[in-house]
C-alpha cells in the first residue's frame, strides 16, 4: 500500500509496455497467453480422436481415431447376384454368388487448393481465406471401398466423398501448431485457438450438449411410464451404452406390475421391447437357477425379491424357450426383416449380432452383459422395493458432455453406414428387376456406384450451416436441431463465452415444468452459477466453470481390475456372493468385483492416492465414485470412470498435498473446502486451489462480484457480452456480417487478476470513466445518466460498426446459369458518361471498374457497384440500402476455388461511424445500466476541489434497491487506482469482516489526499455553490451496450399502411408505427385526455369518413346517383328518386321505398287492403330510423369512422349480420 | 472540388473517353491479399494474382481528395 515515505521503486502494474511489445512482435514459438488454447481443448481434441494421427494417448486401445473404429463396427454388407440354385433355405430363386462390400479406410486431408489451379505457389489453404472469400474451409474426404467378386478376390476403389469441413487448428487445419508470429502472417488473431469450422465465411461451432451420463445405469421413476402399456408401471432403470467409436445406444429396463422386466431400445428411431428373461437366457444360455441365484445373492430371506424373481422365471414359462439358442433363434427370426443383414445368416446367428450391436454396446462379451443386465434388474428391484431412491437425471452427477467431434465423427459414420446399405440396396434391386447383374464385371459396380451418393461432405457442411441433423437413426439424440452456433465476433467476451456454453438440449426448452433449469449443488465447480441468461433460456444454457475440463484423451485403465483384486476385492465370476453385505464394483459399466462397504471404501481411497501419486499406472483422470450405504438413498456400488466426455475439475487433495481431478460423480460424496481456512480436519478431503474456481470465465471478470447482489452478477455476464468492446485485432480480414468496435477503448483500473490471464487487455472492452452518484440536472432521473459534455467530444465511448455488404452476380437478375461465360460483369458501360459536363452521377462514388472508391461516403440510395449486362448493353447498379451514411472501407475482389474465373463476387465492407448520442445504453460491470439522457456542457457541470469534473453522472436512486456494492468498491478502488497509478485486484474473496475493502481503499484515497470513503466536497457548474451534501466521485469503468437508439428509434407522423385496414403497418424496417394498445389507451382514458385518444387512435391511423344512412343506419348500402346535370333520377317506373345533396343515397332504404309504394299501388289497383308481411325476427329499432321513412333513401349523413371499422361492417354483413348506426 | 480530381486524370491518360466503348478500357490495379504485391487486372480476366496465385484482391485507396465537411 502506497503511503509516500521511502517508496520502493515501483513496478508496473499495467504492464502496458510489455503487452505493447507483445502484440507488436509476437513470439514466434507458441502463443502469448496460452490458457487461451487450453479452454477450447475439448473441442479440437475431440475433433482430433476421429484420425489415427490424432496425437491422443491411446490409453487401452490400439490408438486408431474414432472412423477407423467406426468403419470396423460398421462391418461389411452382402449382397447375392440370384442365379443360384433354389433350394429350402435359399428359397424360391436361390441366393447364388455372394458379395461382400465394406470400407477398409477413410482419409480426410488437409484444406488445399484444387488441382486445377496450377499458378498457386501456396498450395495450402487458410481459414482467413475462407473467412474472406465467403467460402467454408473444407479438406477432401476419400473413402477406399472395397468388395469381392464371384472367386473370392478383393478389389478396391478409391471414392471422393467431397470436401469435410475442418474444424480450424485442429491436426487437420493448416494453422495446426503455428506460432503467433505465423498466425499474424497468415491474418488471423495472434492469440487464434480455432475450434469452430468457416462456413460460407461464417464461424460456426458444434455446442456442447449435455447428455446422460455413459455406462451408469440410473434409476427413473416416471409416471409417464406407466402410460407405455397394460402392467407397464412408473419405475424404469436406464443406461446409456457407448461404444468405443463413442456412437451410443440406451437401454431401458422396465418394471411390469407382475414382477417382470421388459428391455427396450430403439432401432432407426423406432422402439422395441424384449422379455429381459430372453435376453438373460439368449446371452449365456443362462438356467433359471443361475438367474434367480445371480439376482438373488444368497438373500434369500428377501420375499420381495424372491417372489418377483420367482414371477420373472414363471412368466417367461410360457415362451416355452429352454435353451439359449432357442432365445437367439426367436430374436433373430422377428428381427430378420429389419437387420439388413446377409440373407444367408442363421436365425441365431442374427440373433447374436442383434444382441451384440444394440444391447449394452459397450461390453464386449455376453457374460459381461448378463452380469450387467443382472445388476440392473437388482437395481430396478431395489427402486421398486424403495430401498433407493430414483436418481436425478437432471442432475450433473448423473450427466456428461456431447463433444463436437464425436458428434461429428457419428453423422460421418452413418453417412458411411448409408453408402453401404445404398450399395446393398441398389445392386438387390437390379436383381429383383431382373437386370443382368455380374459380380465379376467391374463396370458393373462402376455403374452401381455411380447411383449411390457419396457426398458426405456437402451432407456435413449441411449440417454445420444450419445445426439440423438428418438422420434416419437419430444417434441416441434427443433433438434433431440447434446443435451448431455462430461463434459471434461481437466482442471478445462474447466469443470466448460460444467455446465455454453447454446447452441441457432443445427438448428441454419446451418444457413445462421447471425442475431442469434448477440450480443444484451437484453442479459447483462444473457449472458456473452466475452465468447464464434470464429469460427464455435460463438455466439450460449454461458456461462451464473456468477450470472445468472435458476428458478428451482415453485413459489405461485396463490393469485395474487386477490391481482392485490384488488388494482385496472378490472377482466378478467368484459362485457365491452375498448381495447383502456386497457392494459392487463396476469400470465404465462393467461389473469387475464385489466389496464389502469398508473395503470398499478402503480401495477408492487408495485409489485416489494411486493415481493422485501417479503409482500403479492409476490414470489421474479416473473417476472413483463411492457411493456409500445408505437407507434410501442413492443404490450403493464403487464406480469408476475413465472414459471420455466426463466433466472434470482440479482441486487439491489434502492428504498428500498433490493436485487430483475430480469428476461430478464422485464430487457428491467429498467434502471439498473452499478455502484453506474452511478445512475441517477429519472431514475435509480436498480444498480447492482458489475460491473463485466455481465461476465462468466472463463471471470471474465482474470486479469484487462477492459485493453485489446475485441477480446483478448474472445481469453483467449478460451485459459484458453485448458490449461494444474490440472483436478482433485482424479487423481488416474479417468479413463479419456486423461488428462492433470500440474507438477508445481503455484497460480498466479495477481489474481481476484473471483479467490479465484472459488477455482481456488486448481486447479492451469499455472506458475508465470518472462517475458521480448524484441528483443534478432531472435528466439524471434513475436508470439514466448524463455524459459530460466535452468527455463525448474527446473521444469517450465512440464507437464504429463495421457492415459487410456482398454482390454476388451470380443471384442478381438477368445473370446467366453458365458460370464459365457469365451475362454480367462488373465496370461501367459505354452507356454511362465518366467525364464532363453530363458525367453519371454514380461515377462520384464507382471508379471505372465498377466498383467503389475506398474511402468515399456512401448515403442511402447511392451505388455501390455498377455491372454491366451483356445481353441488354447497359449498365445497372447496385444500391446501397441502409438507412445511415456510411464509409466503404474495404473493397474485397473474391475469386473463384481455383482462381480462374473472372471477377463476379466482390464483398464491400462499410464502416459506419457511431459516437453516443442521448439514448444510447452504456452499463457498469455490475449489472447497472442505464441511458444517456442528456449530454451536459463542461462548464454545467459540477465540479470537486481538485477542479475534477465527471465525466458521466448517475443518480443515487441506482443503488439501494440493487445493492450492488461492489460497484461503491470499485469507485473508490479507481479512484485510488488512479492516483496512485496502480492497477488494482478487484478478485472476488479477497477481503473479509476483519479486513475490508473498504479500509483498503480508505487508506489508499487518504493517501492520495482525498476523503477516506470516497466522496468529496462538490461545487455546482452553475451557481459555483457548494453543495450541502459531499458527492460520492469516483473511477468506474463503463461499458458501451451494443443497443444504440439509431437501430431503434420508431417515429412516423404518416407512412405506409396496411392496404385492408388502412392503419399503420407494423415493424421499424418497414418505416411502421409502434402499437399504440389497450393498456396505452387505458391510460389515455384514464387521463381524461380525450383529444389525444382521438388523434393516436383515430386521426393518426385509419381516419376515415363515411356515409351512414339515417334510415337504416347502414354503412355499407350507400349509392351514388349522377346529378351532376341537374337530372333528376328517373327510375323505370318514372318516379322521382329521393337523394341527397350529392347524389348520394341508400340503396336498401330505396329498394324497401319503392318495393313498399309498389305494393300499396298493386293494393290501390286491386281494392285490397295492404298486408304487411309478418316479420319473423324482431329487432328493437330506435325511434328515430323508423321515423326517418318518409325520406326513402336519400336521408345519408357524413360521419367520422376508423376505416378498420367499415371494414368489420363489410365482413360482418357477408355473415348476414347487419350493422346499423343510430345518428343523432 | 472534391469530385473528379483522380477521375479527371486517369481520363487524360485513356483516349479522353472517346473511345468506341464509351467506358474507359483502363486497367485497375489491386492488391494480393496473401502477398501484398500490385496486380493490373483488367475487366473480364480471372482473379488470380500474378505474383502468388491468391485469389483475393483488395481494391487500392483512391487516389482521388476525399474530403468532408467535419460538423
Amino acid at each position: 500500500m502506497p503511503d509516500g515515505s521511502g517508496r520502493p521503486p515501483r513496478t508496473p502494474t499495467f504492464n502496458t509496455l510489455a503487452r505493447e511489445k507483445a502484440f507488436r512482435n509476437p513470439p514466434s514459438d507458441g502463443s502469448t497467453y496460452n490458457i487461451l488454447n487450453e479452454f477450447v481443448a475439448p473441442h479440437l481434441e475431440s475433433f482430433n480422436a476421429l484420425f489415427d494421427d490424432s496425437g491422443l494417448p491411446s490409453g487401452d486401445g490400439d490408438g486408431r481415431g474414432l472412423l477407423s473404429l467406426a468403419l470396423k463396427d460398421i462391418g461389411e454388407r452382402v449382397v447375392f447376384d440370384g442365379t443360384g440354385q433354389p433350394n429350402s433355405e435359399a428359397g424360391a430363386t436361390g441366393w447364388g454368388n455372394r458379395m461382400r462390400i465394406w470400407i477398409e479406410q477413410v482419409t480426410i486431408a488437409r484444406p488445399m487448393v484444387p488441382d486445377r489451379d496450377r499458378d498457386a505457389l501456396e498450395r495450402r489453404v487458410f481459414p482467413a481465406e475462407a473467412r474472406e472469400r465467403l467460402t467454408s474451409y473444407r479438406g477432401r474426404m476419400n473413402i477406399k471401398l472395397c468388395w469381392t467378386d464371384i472367386q473370392g478376390q478383393t478389389h478396391e476403389m478409391l471414392k471422393d466423398c467431397g470436401l469435410v469441413p475442418i474444424m480450424v487448428r485442429s491436426i487437420r487445419c493448416n494453422l495446426r501448431n503455428m506460432s503467433s508470429a505465423e498466425l499474424v502472417r497468415h491474418h488471423e488473431e495472434p492469440e487464434e485457438f480455432g475450434g469452430y469450422f468457416v462456413i460460407n465465411g461464417n464461424e460456426r461451432l458444434i455446442r456442447y450438449l449435455i447428455l446422460p451420463r455413459r455406462n451408469h445405469v440410473i434409476s427413473l421413476v416416471r409416471p409417464t411410464f406407466a402410460n407405455r402399456g397394460p402392467s407397464y408401471t412408473p419405475y424404469a432403470v436406464q443406461i446409456r451404452c457407448v461404444r468405443p467409436d463413442q456412437t451410443s445406444v440406451t437401454n431401458s429396463l422396465h418394471y411390469l406390475s407382475n414382477g417382470s422386466a421388459m428391455l427396450r431400445f430403439s432401432l432407426r428411431k423406432q422402439e422395441y421391447v424384449i422379455p429381459i428373461m430372453l435376453v438373460l437366457k439368449a446371452l449365456v444360455g443362462a438356467s433359471d437357477r443361475e438367474i434367480f441365484e445371480g439376482i438373488i445373492m444368497q438373500d434369500y430371506q428377501n420375499t420381495f425379491l424372491t417372489d418377483r424373481v420367482e414371477l420373472l422365471l414363471r412368466s417367461f414359462k410360457m415362451f416355452t424357450m429352454h435353451t439359449g439358442d432357442q432365445c437367439l433363434e426367436y430374436l433373430g427370426d422377428k428381427f430378420r426383416v429389419l437387420l439388413n443383414m446377409p440373407e444367408d445368416w442363421t436365425n441365431a446367428a442374427l440373433g447374436a449380432w442383434l444382441i451384440q450391436k444394440m444391447i449394452l454396446v459397450h461390453l464386449e462379451s455376453p457374460r459381461d452383459k448378463f452380469r450387467m443386465l443382472l445388476y440392473m434388474l437388482r437395481k430396478l428391484y431395489a427402486v421398486v422395493a424403495s430401498s433407493c431412491c430414483a436418481d436425478n437425471p437432471d442432475s450433473p452427477q448423473h450427466q456428461e458432455v456431447l463433444l463436437p467431434g464425436t458428434l461429428y465423427g457419428m453423422i460421418i459414420k452413418e453417412r458411411m453406414d448409408e453408402i453401404l446399405n445404398n450399395i446393398r440396396a441398389n445392386i438387390r434391386t437390379d436383381v429383383r428387376n431382373g437386370v443382368p447383374v455380374d459380380f465379376n464385371d467391374k463396370r458393373y459396380f462402376q455403374k452401381v456406384i455411380s447411383r449411390v451418393n457419396f457426398d458426405i461432405g456437402g451432407k456435413l457442411s449441411n449440417f454445420l450451416a444450419t445445426g439440423n441433423l438428418v438422420s434416419p437413426t437419430g444417434l441416441d439424440l434427443q433433438q434433431a436441431s440447434g446443435f451448431t452456433i455462430v461463434a459471434e465476433k461481437l466482442n471478445w467476451q462474447r466469443y470466448i463465452s460460444h467455446f465455454r456454453c453447454i446447452h441441457r438440449g432443445a427438448f428441454f426448452a419446451e418444457l413445462k415444468t421447471t425442475a431442469v433449469r434448477k440450480l443444484l449443488p451437484e453442479a459447483w465447480g462444473f457449472l458456473c452459477p452466475v452465468h447464464t441468461p434470464d429469460g427464455s433460456p435460463c438455466g439450460l444454457l449454461n458456461h462451464l466453470s473456468r477450470t472445468c475440463r472435458i476428458v478428451t484423451a482415453p485413459l489405461t485403465v485396463a490393469h485395474i481390475p487386477a490391481l482392485l483384486a490384488a488388494h482385496g476385492m472378490t472377482q466378478a465370476f467368484a459362485p457365491s456372493i452375498d448381495g447383502r453385505k456386497n457392494m459392487c464394483v463396476q469400470l465404465d459399466g462393467r461389473v469387475i468385483g464385489w466389496a464389502r462397504p469398508d473395503l470398499a471404501a478402503q480401495l477408492a481411497n487408495n485409489l485416489r492416492i494411486w493415481k493422485t501419486e501417479g503409482k500403479h499406472e492409476v490414470p489421474l483422470d479416473l473417476e472413483i465414485g463411492l457411493v456409500p450405504e445408505s437407507k434410501g438413498g442413492q443404490y450403493p456400488g464403487l464406480f469408476l470412470f475413465s472414459s471420455r466426455s466426463r466433466m472434470m475439475r482440479p482441486v487439491k487433495y489434502l492428504a498428500n498435498g498433490r493436485d487430483d481431478q475430480v469428476g461430478s460423480f464422485e464430487q457428491v460424496y467429498m467434502n471439498i473446502a473452499c478455502t484453506p481456512e474452511e478445512i475441517e480436519p477429519g472431514i475435509s478431503t480436498h480444498v480447492e486451489h482458489n475460491p473463485t474456481n466455481f465461476l465462468s470465465i466472463l463471471a470471474n471478470l465482474t470486479p469484487f462480484s462477492d459485493f453485489n447482489q446475485s441477480p446483478r452478477n448474472i445481469y453483467q455476464c449478460q451485459m459484458g457480452k453485448q458490449t461494444m468492446g474490440t472483436p478482433s485485432t485482424a479487423l481488416k480480414h474479417r468479413t463479419d456480417n456486423k461488428l462492433y468496435r470500440l474507438q477508445s477503448g481503455q484497460s480498466p483500473v479495477v481489474r481481476p487478476s484473471l483479467h490479465n490471464t484472459y488477455a482481456m487487455d488486448a481486447f479492451p472492452n469499455g472506458t475508465n470513466a470518472v462517475v458521480a452518484v448524484i441528483s443534478y440536472t432531472g435528466y439524471d432521473m434513475e436508470d439514466a445518466m448524463i455524459l459530460n459534455k466535452s468527455a463525448h467530444e474527446r473521444g469517450f465511448a465512440y464507437g464504429t460498426v463495421y457492415k459487410s455488404q456482398i454482390i454476388d452476380l451470380k443471384d442478381v437478375r438477368g445473370a446467366s446459369k453458365s458460370s464459365t461465360s457469365p451475362t454480367l460483369h462488373f465496370g461501367l458501360g459505354r452507356d454511362i458518361k465518366t467525364q464532363g459536363e453530363k458525367a453519371h452521377p454514380a461515377c462520384e462514388v464507382l471508379d471505372f471498374d465498377g466498383l467503389p472508391f475506398i474511402g468515399t461516403r456512401i448515403h442511402p440510395g447511392d451505388p455501390l457497384a455498377a455491372y454491366i449486362n451483356d445481353t441488354t448493353g447497359r449498365t445497372n447498379f447496385v444500391k446501397y440500402k441502409g438507412d445511415e451514411t456510411a464509409f466503404v472501407d474495404e473493397v474485397r475482389l473474391l475469386g473463384s476455388d481455383a482462381g480462374d474465373s473472372e471477377l463476379q463476387k466482390i464483398q464491400i465492407t462499410l464502416r459506419i461511424t457511431r459516437s453516443p448520442v442521448i439514448g444510447d445504453k452504456f452499463s457498469s460491470r455490475h449489472g447497472q445500466k442505464g441511458v444517456c439522457s442528456q449530454k451536459w456542457p463542461a462548464i454545467d457541470m459540477p465540479f470537486s476541489e481538485s477542479g475534477m469534473q465527471p465525466d458521466v453522472i448517475i443518480n443515487p436512486h441506482a443503488f439501494p434497491s440493487r445493492m450492488t456494492i461492489g460497484m461503491l468498491v470499485e469507485s473508490m478502488a479507481g479512484k485510488a487506482g488512479a492516483m496512485h497509478g496502480l492497477a488494482q485486484d478487484a478478485t472476488p474473496f479477497k477481503f473479509s469482516e476483519k479486513d475490508t475493502a473498504i479500509d483498503y481503499f480508505g487508506e489508499q484515497l487518504l493517501a492520495a489526499g482525498y476523503n477516506y470513503y470516497g466522496n468529496e466536497p462538490m461545487y455546482s457548474g452553475i451557481t459555483g455553490q457548494e453543495f450541502a451534501a459531499d458527492i460520492y466521485l469516483g473511477v468506474v469503468y463503463y461499458q458501451r451496450l451494443r443497443h444504440m437508439v439509431l437501430d431503434k428509434f420508431q417515429v412516423r407522423t404518416t407512412g405506409p399502411v396496411d392496404p385492408v385496414t388502412r392503419q399503420p403497418v407494423k415493424g421499424r424496417k418497414r418505416a411502421g408505427g409502434i402499437r399504440f394498445g389497450e393498456m396505452e389507451r387505458d391510460a389515455l382514458i384514464a387521463h381524461g385526455t380525450s383529444f389525444l385518444l382521438q388523434d393516436r387512435l383515430m386521426n393518426c391511423s385509419d381516419y376515415s369518413t363515411a356515409w351512414v344512412c339515417r334510415t337504416c343506419g347502414s354503412l355499407i348500402s350507400l349509392g351514388y346517383e349522377d346529378i351532376s346535370l341537374g337530372e333528376v333520377a328517373a327510375g323505370a317506373s318514372g318516379l322521382i328518386k329521393p337523394t341527397g345533396p350529392g347524389g348520394e343515397y341508400c340503396r336498401t332504404c330505396r329498394a324497401a321505398a319503392e318495393e313498399e309504394e309498389e305494393r300499396e299501388r298493386q293494393a290501390l289497383a286491386t281494392g285490397q287492403a295492404l298486408q304487411r308481411p309478418q316479420r319473423d325476427v324482431r329487432v328493437a329499432i330506435s325511434s328515430q330510423n323508423v321515423l326517418g321513412r318518409a325520406s326513402k333513401g336519400g336521408d345519408l349523413d357524413v360521419v367520422a369512422v376508423p376505416y378498420v371499422f367499415r371494414y368489420l361492417c363489410a365482413e360482418l354483413a357477408s355473415m348476414g349480420i347487419a350493422v346499423s348506426l343510430e345518428v343523432r | 472540388m472534391s469530385q473528379q480530381q483522380g477521375g479527371q486524370g486517369a481520363g487524360a491518360g485513356a483516349p479522353s473517353g472517346t473511345n468506341l466503348y464509351g467506358a474507359p478500357q483502363k486497367d485497375m490495379e489491386y492488391i494480393c491479399a496473401d502477398c501484398g504485391a500490385k496486380n493490373e487486372i483488367k475487366p473480364r480476366e480471372p482473379i488470380r494474382c500474378r505474383e502468388c496465385g491468391h485469389r483475393i484482391m483488395y481494391k487500392k485507396r483512391t487516389k482521388r481528395m476525399v474530403q468532408f465537411e467535419a460538423r
